[in-house]
């Protein structure tokens, strides 16, 4: 019996090894359409980030006027020179670590729930696929109304939706993103828009993760009596493990590059009253471009680069533990 | 990972060659073609590009202009492109620029082209304005209001003239008129009170309001930026200049300016006054303001000061009777010193970029004189948007002055109305000089502004000259 | 005694049937409850787009935002008709995202398998390239991007005419169509097909190909379903990179014929109330082709699962 087993498994594995052999060229060619089309317009275009950020004070335009750059590491120094530099850097990282992991359990209890349902479960999905055609403009704009107060000291026009919330509970005004908000205040607002911005695409995912999922594994554990709480996090958080760690790792990426939100937020100025108090890494990328400083952009770029390739081997590693494929 | 780590260093190693190789390209064409050619109308077809960020509306009017020109000259095409705002402008033509496709006309702002020059490749306009064949003549010259002509040369080189003004706008003050003729308020004409019975100053009105109504906001103030630079420009305490050295070009960190910025902050600080950022929405929304707030009360200003361009937003709409709520005057904005009036220039001018084919630069050249030399496009320009003519000479026009005559203090006469105060303050227009990082300092007085007259009101001393030093290290380290 | 007992135990069999049945009402009734506290702000921005399509500029700029407006008005829907061919520029999108949708999605399985299926030297440093593509933020591409699509080489000083592809609809399909994102996404999913199937297939004798047409894209329908959906919505939406390489009347595409006509006002300021209308407008048909779309794939797919 147990012999059988092994000579079995000796043929699928050897089965295996030839097939290895056979695919070293197999696996390039059906790699090759994607390949060649990176090494043009993405390969190339991070190593010449890397060319830029290490010739000094390197500008595109600069160059069309037959000004020429030496070697060197003086970017790196000029980014790091920046008198914000540290906030920067405090901003991004606090953003990631907040929002990834709310939104992905958030993402993940609506996906869930949306599964679990049956009636109304095809207008529930429609409702939540809404947001794919909303442009991100008017979520900046649905932002304003809710956490702008209007108003000068004591002579308020509007405190803002949410104020007027909380404030039927006895809490606040509380000011969010006007002048003279705190930081904390101003992280808040941050995050929820992250977090809100971030969830019709988690969830899409995840359900699309969980719809993959035979039923069967659900039906049996119903048979066992296991309770929904161990089914969840026995059998769907498992089976939908590879998209959760494609969820979290691809977040964490984009939140290191966030920009786009607190642009919405506050506008070009990156704080209440444009005093930069929310910047980041990537802000500052983008304040350097218009004054085609690309050196400057691209030192910045490769410091985030850095700080986003370690972030994510650890997250790579941590998954290839944990992800049950 | 270990291998993506050998990787990297296999990166950065190729980088080495890289960089030298590149380090050491040759520079794509010599752009000094001397300036002491002359130009002529060029035969064959010709395209030109032209970028702007026109809406519908006016875009009809240059396509009608665009029509009339091709008339004179059906050889040459003009390739009009609305591309979105003045940033997205910027953007584009730095990008182009850098693969030699750039446009041979584009709405600029002057610090644009103080970034675009580093390309060596916007065109100095001299070597057309003084052509002897294509040139502008001294009348046409002398027809451009003198202060807008002026700011093609504030690139820190004075021979040079590297934009021409398209259409422009300033600041003016709008005021309640019903409520200021209801309580006998005199218009101020200047920012600080001398004494007790100085009534046409800023402060004494805005106080007398405060008294009047204690429930408003007597003084909205839309851009902070440019309250900063005009305090400057008024007082003539240093701001910035274009110089080589980067130390050297932020001057505006300076106790003079403290002074004033003090003063603002006393306001700010009793309720006399707001500006955009301060009150969180648009101070012309404030000073036409209706609706009661949660309190029940309506808070209004009553002084509200913004861009010339944008009168039809400080009047009200008309209510359900057909009346309006108020009458809406517009006069100067306060000075700070009678024989040293200023006021901003803003608006977009044009500049033009070197073409491969240096018949299209001809041919670009013979549109923009086309354009901006007619006074008929200027005014029907001006009447379409709001800003206001560049050329003396629109003003003359029966067209512009049947403009001028439906000027009221209403909605629908208030551009008309804005633009003959424009027109009015012509002697006192500046700009700032314009170098990289000019933008830089702009956004920074700004922020310093609006962080200095709203910071607690317990701040010491010490704080609050700390956030002008903040301002001034955040521009040098900006611009390193 | 014994009757009692049994009466006993059907009491208790009823009540614990009872007692689930409430416990089954309230988790339901929480489910629906979550669920519709979400879907309501979810949908907010959304709702907020769509009313805000309807205000007057005046009543946009008011200092106290309204919830519904004031006075309805169309003039915005007219606005951002007025000036654009629109016939033309739905032709030239649609053709656009089409085209790429299918070609990246081609791109997309061809690398997903390989990445998931396939051995080879270097996969996994590969896969690291890959990644680390996504790590630059995306604007210092653009530029090198578009050097590139002009003919400017790098080692070459002169620009290349013959290589300058500007203002054709290659320049608008290939330089965005292969995503990592989408390529990483389908990893995920076909590494989730157990690995005996494919070796049992070997034994038998089935191309890879054939594996991974007849066997991987069947059980990865939801998959490529979303990537579809994304990729598609990106095609819409897109609006900086045509604008710089190809908006020449031949290939403009619908983002920046509206926008560039109509979402300015006479003073440069941004007409939010028109920009709205205009995204309304396009974002609509194509939010009814996807909700058609999914109904009628999601009914033909065997929803057999992967596991197992």
């Amino acid at each position: 019996m147990s012999k059988e087993k092994t000579v079995k498994k000796k043929k699928l594995s050897s089965v295996s090894d030839n097939i290895d052999v056979k695919n070293q060229y197999k696996g390039w060619l059906y790699l090759s359409p994607a390949l060649i089309l990176l090494i043009i317009f993405s390969f190339y275009p991070l190593l010449n980030t890397f060319r830029m950020a290490f010739l000094n004070g390197y500008n595109g335009l600069a160059i069309v006027g037959g000004e020429k750059f030496s070697i060197g590491i003086e970017n790196f120094k000029t980014v790091i020179n920046y008198v914000d530099f540290k906030l920067c850097l405090k901003n991004t990282l606090l953003l990631c670590v907040i929002t990834v992991p709310i939104s992905t359990t958030l993402a993940l209890l609506i996906s869930v729930a949306l599964n679990s349902i049956k009636p109304l479960q095809k207008v529930y999905q429609t409702v939540f696929f809404l947001p794919y055609v909303t442009n991100s403009i008017a979520i900046g704009m649905v932002f304003h109304a809710m956490f702008t107060q209007v108003g000068l000291g004591d002579l308020i026009q509007t405190a803002g939706i949410i104020n007027n919330i909380i404030g039927v509970f006895g809490i606040g005004p509380i000011n969010f993103v006007n002048v003279g908000s705190t930081w904390g205040a101003n992280m808040f607002v941050v995050c929820t828009y992250i977090i809100w911005h971030a969830l019709p695409f988690k969830i899409l995912v995840l359900l699309g993760g969980l719809q993959n999922v035979n039923k069967q594994y659900y039906e049996a554990a119903k048979i066992d009596g296991t309770s929904k709480i161990r089914t969840f996090f026995r059998i769907t958080i498992p089976l939908v493990s590879p998209m959760l760690a494609y969820v979290i790792i691809t977040s964490f990426i984009g939140g290191f590059k966030e920009y786009s939100s607190i642009v919405g937020i506050f506008g070009e100025g990156m704080g209440p009253g444009g005093n930069g108090q929310m910047n980041t890494l990537v802000g500052y990328v983008y304040n350097m471009l218009p004054k085609s400083n690309s050196g400057n952009a691209s030192a910045a770029s490769l410091i985030l680069f850095g700080i986003i390739l370690i972030v994510t081997a650890i997250n790579g590693y941590v998954s290839k533990k944990k992800v049950h494929y | 990972m270990k291998k993506f780590i050998a990787l990297m260093l296999l990166v950065f190693i190729c980088l080495s060659g890289f960089l030298t190789a590149c380090g050491d390209k040759e520079p794509t064409d010599s752009n000094n073609q001397g300036s002491k050619t002359s130009h002529s109308v060029p035969e064959g077809d010709v395209t030109v590009t032209f970028y702007h960020t026109m809406g519908k509306n006016l875009r009809d009017v240059l396509v009608k202009y665009i029509e009339k020109f091709n008339k004179i000259y059906p050889n040459i095409t003009i390739d009009e492109q609305s591309i979105g705002g003045y940033d997205d402008v910027r953007d584009q033509v730095i990008t182009e620029l850098q693969a030699g496709k750039q446009p041979a006309i584009a709405y600029c702002y002057p610090d644009h082209v103080a970034t675009y020059l580093r390309s060596k490749k916007v065109v100095d306009l001299n070597e057309y304005i003084n052509d002897e064949n294509v040139g502008l003549t001294e009348a046409q010259i002398a027809d451009f209001i003198a202060g807008y002509y002026a700011e093609g040369k504030q690139f820190g080189d004075e021979t040079k003239m590297y934009t021409l003004p398209f259409s422009k706008s300033t600041e003016v003050m709008y005021y309640n008129k019903t409520f200021f003729d209801a309580n006998g308020l005199k218009v101020p004409d200047h920012w600080f009170s001398t004494g007790a019975s100085d009534d046409t100053s800023m402060e004494y009105v805005i106080k007398k309001i405060k008294e009047i109504e204690p429930t408003s906001i007597p003084l909205g103030y839309d851009s902070e930026a440019n309250w900063f630079i005009t305090m400057t420009e008024q007082l003539k305490t240093p701001y910035t200049q274009a110089v080589d050295n980067v130390a050297d070009r932020f001057l505006f960190n300076n106790e003079q300016n403290m002074d004033f910025c003090n003063k603002f902050r006393s306001w700010c600080l009793n309720g006399l006054m707001t500006t955009q950022a301060i009150y969180g929405g648009y101070t012309s929304g404030l000073f036409t303001n209706t609706s009661t707030n949660d309190s029940g009360i309506v808070i209004h200003s009553y002084i509200s000061i913004g861009s010339s361009a944008g009168a039809t937003y400080q009047c009200p709409a008309k209510l359900d009777n057909g009346s309006y709520p108020f009458e809406v005057g517009i006069a100067t904005i306060p000075q700070a010193d009678a024989s040293n009036k200023k006021v901003i220039s803003q608006g977009p001018s044009i500049c033009m970029l070197k073409q491969k084919d240096s018949k299209v630069n001809d041919a670009a050249w013979i549109f923009i004189k086309f354009l901006l030399t007619s006074p008929e496009f200027q005014a029907e320009f001006s009447m379409t948007s709001g800003y206001v003519p560049v050329l003396r000479s629109a003003y003359e026009l029966d067209a512009y002055k049947d403009f001028f005559a439906g000027a009221n203090n209403y909605k629908d006469g208030i551009a008309a109305l804005s633009a003959k105060i424009c027109m009015e303050q012509e002697s006192a227009y500046f700009t700032s000089p314009a170098f990289v990082g000019s933008s830089d300092a702009r956004d920074e007085v700004g922020k310093l502004l609006v962080s200095y007259i709203s910071a607690a009101e317990n701040a010491t001393e010490a704080e609050l000259k700390q956030l002008f030093t903040d301002a001034y290290n955040r521009c040098i380290t900006l611009n390193q | 005694m014994s009757e009692f007992n049994k009466s006993m135990k059907e009491v208790n069999v009823e009540s614990a049937s009872r007692s689930q049945r409430t416990s089954k009402i309230i988790r339901y009734t929480i489910t629906y409850l979550f669920l519709t506290v979400m879907a309501v702000v979810v949908i907010f921005p959304f709702y907020w787009m769509i009313i805000s399509s309807f205000k007057t500029m005046d009543e946009y700029r008011a200092n106290v935002p309204t919830l519904w407006p004031q006075n309805f008005v169309l003039e915005n829907f007219a606005t951002a008709f007025s000036k654009a061919n629109l016939m033309n520029l739905f032709a030239h999108t649609m053709f656009v995202g089409v085209v790429s949708t299918v070609l990246s999605l081609i791109v997309t399985v061809l690398s997903a398998f390989a990445f998931s299926r396939l051995h080879f030297k270097g996969r996994n440093l590969m896969f690291g390239l890959l990644m680390a593509t996504m790590m630059v933020p995306g604007e210092l591409y653009t530029i090198t991007n578009y050097l590139t699509v002009s003919g400017r080489l790098p080692f070459i000083s002169e620009p290349v005419e013959a290589l300058d592809i500007t203002n054709t609809y290659a320049v608008l399909i290939f330089p965005m169509l292969v995503s990592v994102f989408y390529i990483y996404l389908l990893r995920q999913t076909f590494l989730q097909i157990p690995n005996e199937l494919y070796l049992a297939a070997k034994v038998d004798g089935t191309s890879d190909f054939k594996y991974l047409w007849k066997v991987m894209l069947p059980l990865s329908v939801s998959t490529i379903i979303t990537i579809t959906i994304l990729k598609m919505m990106g095609a819409w939406n897109v609006y900086i990179w045509p604008r710089l390489v190809a908006n020449d009347e031949a290939h403009q595409l619908i983002t920046n014929g509206l926008r560039g006509a109509s979402f300015t006002d006479e003073f440069g300021e941004t007409n939010y109330p028109a920009q709205m209308a205009a995204v309304s407008i396009v974002s609509f048909p194509l939010f009814l082709v996807f909700v058609f779309l999914r109904k009628y794939i999601m009914r033909g797919v065997s929803r057999s699962g992967i596991k197992g």
